[in-house]
């Protein structure tokens, strides 16, 4: 860290030398070094953030309404937030509850012990105790509510909403991208030749504009017009389509979403696996340790805080998905891809703005907290400040 | 390796790259296909399974010239602008949250954004912004000297860092009606700067992220030599640091370009005709009739070039610019 | 300094001379000077014919036209804010008549009913009386000018009935056995499978307005004003009766005769896979007409018929909510015994003036629109595939020489033009929702509902208890009086 005497020492060994006026200006254009550097872009996302937020909260509390001489403004309160948790579009945010299994019960009792030794632990082990356990403790109570909705839901009979949906996205699509990207940039680490055309044309999903790659896929996984055409006939499939079920479908758009960001896991990996120091791998294999070993003790933890990073830039970009889901399927079959970004969208184009903005309200609530959850349980740890 | 297991890598690695590139071949044989190519199933091979026509290529460049040239040139303009920008800003900022420290008050903090508030919110009633803005800073400068001594509570590097990156949390439909409505006032809706000026700020929390955790890897003796001998801080940044972070500035640029080239949605909102971007276009394709897929496909294809060209040119560096500083953690 | 001055002055004066003298000495144009900036969708279909003519108005008028688009599915939102916020940056716009009553509401469109009086050149009443009386008129005022005809037909391959010796379907019963007669049939010679019935079911697209095509008949007996979505004195939904329901079974049904993944068709994909011979029947507007006879897109030239949309020989009681069989008082404009509803969906693209607009660039909006529905220029463009236009004036109708030049064989344009006539001259044709936010109760609602019904997610039953809760529940949001009174004023009902 640059300190003010760093910056303005004046150097005479008499005591302080009178400075012309061209000095005077370096000098205090030195001392404010410091905030021409950082104030232009504080600025910049004060004023492109901050007011949106406060405005769209706003929004999110009243209804649109078309009136003669132009539009109204109606303040109705909770009112967009109330339909969506317990009022018409319950079923459409929330999700269709499954009827209550001692299954459920066994698993929901399951999910329960875990985050009360979680909590209890964090309240024993942490100084100061009470802030660090009410953190714990809101953690676990969101993170309980979530993890019951998505059990009740997902088990047969239930049918997850928007925000269930949209999890799975995240959860499943990173999940797949991580290890694939990781093994596609081990192989690339290697030593044989050609692997320059590899990286190169990993590199091109990333680079097309998703709405491209999301019609590019509908045609692609298209039963008549597709290129799999013959291979479904010929398998004897003709007759069974993706479109129809709500587990195809949701696949369908989570293939086209690891078809794009899986790039973005292995250009980062294969920078971190490059970068190894080799002395700790012709060590290690000196010592007469096997690939596999010397992968998982020396390699695996020489990479995970870029894995941790890495996972937690994607999670912040995945949980915002809209154009696959749009463009595949525009939500269906039913609503099961409907993602929230869609939802609110679908939404916003109805001129239901206000309900749009209590659906994006809820998506920044949400990745916030698993962002927030993230950072702290498993980032930190990992990875160290951000 | 042994020899299999050199086999099994290629593998792997070729079936992925075969993976990756069929959408793409089957992009470009569509851009020369006909309607009647396209419903009735698929084909595949040019000249064997069909004939190739120029027709969708045609349309796009001759048909609707001005209507294809200027979403392209919008949308290299704004890409450009706004990532060298982003760039310039995030650099900057990332830099000197690692190198100095700041301690704003809170509560100065905290009345600055109040009147930021205030005066967006006179704007949207209708206040004609130069007034808003003159009123609210003298707001703000009054309530700093009177208030602000009051409050002394203040916030470290960490939390401002914290700030400016999770800004990128925030969706982008959350916040694209209030943005509309502020562009609208001051009459920048549908211009190329209203797009750059959001794609900016968009793009600025991963430029701070990417290029501070960058710099952490500089060593600091090299700076701090220099100012022993007199150095400013800015001759500091210029002349040492940032000769020393190409690699990092090369990858985060082509990041944020791609990040830019492609967006959709916020376009989607600010834009009508003149400042229309090539996403628009795209999705655009789809009209009453259904995607007009070959139509698509070609403007898919020109949209990518550029893009893949600088890829490959850039490519050396993101191997060793992304993220190298991460890995200390 | 004075050598400077004197050298200024010379120059001001050269320039105001100059500019003087650039003046045309010959008299104006009517619109010279003007730009009209006009708002559509990106084409072809709807711009093509505007960015054609726009030069050759020019050369008339004097008014430049500039043809600006933008994706189909954010032009009813860029139209809106345009005006909501004052922005005016363009001054007509070509839009479909059910978004009208969002802008008329707020007063945003220019009244027209003056102009369209005084101009004889238009031929108003060519105009079918239909797209006349309703589409083009809110509460009995006009605010746009038809360009094209939009409304639904069921569409067959004629070379298939007649090798199955079936006439095409009277009624949505016969629809469901000439589909399963074709299904699985090979139809296009390709040694595959195909398919008896292609209907656009996907969600977010256009399946709300092909399920209201079969549910129009069971729902609406007698004429346009009885209406089919609301009752005219509670506005309760008609959608929670036994009618209703027999709809829906029968939209269910066409997906036993149909592709495998038609939920997610749109009407892109059921265009094609019809002209491409995939399909027997399908549902549509009038553009599968004339995108069989392009070579570009077609494989069943002149193999293609169309017919009014079938109907039902049973209807709703709307008082007791049952199902009651056709007669003169229940039906009385059915035919053959047959109630049929042809549907006009979505209205036909119109064009309608912003009413925020500079007097002299009004004018000339307004000139440029009628320019575009007059004879003259109308009934060549809807001969034409690419232009998106389909017939709308009985003139365009009756005259075969324009269709036949454009390819259509003479049997297949008698029998195109014949079925778009019987639709146009039904006196039971069905307005398209447009009430204030209809988005909610058909895109959502609506949308939504059948979505889940046809994935099998829920009954027929849960089905219709969904759309009239949702319906009733955006009416309460709403405001049930105004809504109400709306609803009445979009069918030209006076109480």
């Amino acid at each position: 860290m640059l300190t003010e005497r760093d910056l303005g020492g004046t150097g005479s060994p008499n005591g302080p030398v009178p400075l012309s006026l061209p000095q005077t200006l370096t000098r205090w254009a030195g001392r404010q070094a410091g905030s021409l550097f950082l104030l232009p872009a504080v600025l910049l996302l004060m004023l492109m953030s901050i007011f949106p937020l406060l405005l769209s909260v706003y929004l999110s509390l009243v209804r649109f309404q078309l009136v003669p001489g132009g539009f109204k403004l109606i303040f109705v309160g909770l009112a967009n937030y109330r339909k969506l948790v317990a009022g018409i579009e319950r079923e459409h945010f929330l999700g269709l509850l499954a009827d209550l299994t001692p299954l459920i019960w066994g698993m929901g009792g399951a999910v329960t012990a875990v985050l009360l030794v979680f909590v209890i632990r964090g309240a024993a082990r942490m100084r100061p105790a009470v802030p660090r356990t009410a953190g714990r403790l809101v953690f676990a109570v969101i993170a309980g509510a979530l993890t019951w909705l998505a059990i009740r839901t997902l088990a047969p009979g239930g049918r997850p909403g928007t925000v269930i949906t949209t999890i799975l996205y995240v959860f499943v699509g990173i999940a797949v991208q991580y290890w694939l990207g990781l093994i596609l940039a081990y192989l690339a680490a290697q030593q044989i030749p050609g692997r320059r055309f590899f990286r190169v044309v990993y590199l091109l999903p990333m680079m097309i504009t998703p709405v491209g790659i999301a019609y590019t896929f509908r045609i692609m996984a298209d039963l008549g017009k597709g290129p799999f055409a013959p291979l479904w006939r010929a398998v004897g499939l003709a007759e069974v389509s993706w479109a129809g079920h709500a587990w195809g479908a949701r696949i369908v758009v989570m293939i086209g979403d690891i078809w794009q960001w899986t790039p973005f896991m292995f250009i980062v990996l294969l920078a971190a696996l490059e970068a190894q120091p080799q002395e700790l791998l012709e060590a290690a294999m000196m010592d007469g340790a096997g690939r596999w070993q010397t992968f998982w003790k020396v390699t695996w933890p020489q990479i995970l805080p870029v894995t941790s990073t890495v996972i937690l830039i994607r999670m912040i970009e995945a949980f915002k998905i809209i154009d696959l889901p749009n463009v595949l399927t525009n939500g269906g079959p039913g609503t099961a891809t409907e993602s929230l970004t869609l939802h609110a969208f679908i939404a916003w184009r109805t001129l239901d703005i206000g309900g749009s903005a209590a659906v994006a309200y809820s998506l920044l609530f949400l990745v916030t907290f698993m962002a927030l959850s993230y950072i702290s349980l498993v980032h930190r740890r990992l990875a160290g400040a951000v | 390796m042994t020899p299999a297991g050199v086999l099994l890598t290629y593998v792997v690695l070729g079936g992925w790259a075969l993976v990756v590139l069929f959408p793409l071949y089957w992009i470009l044989t569509t851009s020369f296909k006909l309607p009647v190519h396209v419903y009735d199933g698929p084909v595949f091979i040019p000249y064997v399974d069909f004939t190739p026509s120029g027709d969708a290529w045609r349309y796009i460049f001759v048909d609707l010239r001005n209507d294809t040239l200027r979403p392209y040139v919008n949308t290299v303009v704004v890409a450009l602008t706004s990532s060298v920008l982003a760039l310039g800003l995030g650099t900057t900022a990332g830099y000197g949250l690692l190198r100095f420290r700041y301690e704003p008050r809170l509560g100065v903090v905290g009345m600055f954004l109040a009147s930021l508030a205030l005066a967006a919110v006179a704007i949207t009633m209708g206040v004609p912004w130069q007034i808003a803005v003159a009123a609210a800073l003298g707001l703000f400068i009054l309530a700093r000297q009177t208030l602000g001594r009051r409050f002394v509570r203040a916030v470290g590097n960490d939390d401002i860092s914290f700030w400016m990156i999770s800004q990128r949390i925030l969706p982008p439909v959350a916040v694209v009606i209030p943005i509309y409505v502020m562009f609208q006032r001051v009459g920048l809706l549908d211009t190329r700067l209203a797009v750059i000026i959001t794609y900016t700020a968009v793009n600025l929390p991963i430029v701070v992220w990417l290029m501070r955790d960058y710099f952490r890897n500089i060593s600091i003796e090299l700076e701090e030599s220099a100012a022993i001998d007199g150095a400013s801080p800015y001759r500091i940044f210029r002349s040492i640091v940032l000769p020393l972070s190409t690699p990092g500035l090369a990858a985060t640029f082509l990041l944020v370009l791609v990040f830019a080239w492609n967006e959709y949605l916020l376009a989607l909102f600010l834009t009508s005709a003149n400042a229309q971007t090539l996403p628009l276009l795209i999705a655009a394709q789809n009209a009453t009739r259904g995607p007009q897929w070959w139509y698509m496909s070609v403007l898919i294809l020109i949209m990518i070039t550029p893009v893949i060209l600088m890829a490959i040119a850039l490519e050396r560096y993101i191997a060793k610019g992304l993220l190298v500083g991460a890995l200390k953690g | 300094m004075k050598r400077h001055v004197r050298l200024v002055l010379a120059l001001l004066g050269v320039l105001v001379l100059g500019s003087a003298a650039g003046t045309p000495a010959a008299p104006g144009k009517q619109f010279d000077g003007v730009t009209v900036n006009v708002l559509t969708f990106t084409g072809p279909q709807i711009a093509e014919p505007l960015q054609r003519r726009g030069p050759e108005f020019t050369k008339l008028t004097g008014a430049k036209i500039n043809v600006v688009t933008v994706p189909f599915s954010d032009l009813y939102q860029k139209i809106l804010t345009d005006m909501v916020t004052r922005t005016n940056s363009f001054q007509a716009f070509v839009f479909a008549p059910q978004w009208m009553v969002d802008y008329v509401t707020p007063g945003y469109l220019e009244d027209i009913t003056d102009r369209v009086k005084g101009d004889a050149a238009l031929q108003w009443n060519d105009i079918a009386p239909f797209f006349r009386d309703f589409s083009a008129s809110y509460a009995g005022r006009i605010y746009t000018i038809p360009l094209d005809g939009d409304f639904q037909m069921v569409y067959y391959r004629t070379d298939q009935l007649a090798r199955a010796g079936l006439k095409p379907p009277q009624t949505w019963d016969d629809y469901l056995k000439v589909a399963a007669a074709l299904h699985k049939k090979d139809l296009n010679g390709d040694g595959r499978a195909d398919f008896g019935s292609c209907i656009a079911k996907k969600r977010n697209a256009q399946s709300y307005w092909m399920v209201w095509s079969v549910a129009g008949a069971y729902l609406q007996s007698k004429g346009t004003s009885q209406g089919s979505f609301f009752d005219l004195d509670t506005l309760k939904p008609l959608t929670n009766n036994a009618a209703f329901a027999e709809a829906l079974r029968i939209y269910v049904d066409t997906g036993k005769y149909g592709p495998p993944d038609e939920l997610n068709w749109d009407v892109g994909d059921s265009r094609s896979g019809f002209v491409t011979g995939r399909c027997g029947l399908s549902i549509d507007w009038g553009d599968i007409g004339t995108l069989a006879i392009d070579p570009k897109s077609s494989k069943v030239k002149n193999k293609v018929g169309a017919v009014i949309l079938p109907g039902s020989r049973r209807v709703l009681d709307r008082a007791t909510g049952g199902l009651v069989a056709c007669n003169s008082t229940t039906c009385p404009y059915a035919t053959g015994g047959v109630n049929h509803a042809p549907f006009a969906a979505f209205g036909g693209w119109s064009g309608a003036i912003n009413k925020a607009a500079p007097d002299r660039a009004k004018a000339a909006a307004y000139a440029f629109l009628s320019y575009m529905s007059q004879r003259k220029q109308a009934n060549v463009d809807v001969t034409i595939g690419i232009t998106g236009f389909n017939p709308y004036r009985t003139s365009q109708f009756k005259g075969l020489d324009n269709w036949v030049k454009a390819g259509m064989s003479a049997s297949a344009a008698k029998n195109y033009l014949g079925a778009i006539e019987a639709s146009l001259n039904s006196p039971n044709m069905v307005l398209d929702l447009r009430v204030p936010q209809n988005q909610r109760y058909q895109q959502v609602v609506l949308d939504t509902a059948i979505a889940k019904l046809l994935a099998k997610q829920i009954t027929i039953q849960q089905a219709m208890k969904e759309i009239t809760d949702g319906w009733e529940a955006t009416t309460n949001e709403l405001g049930r009086d105004a809504q109400l009174q709306a609803y009445r004023s979009t069918l030209g009902v006076k109480r």
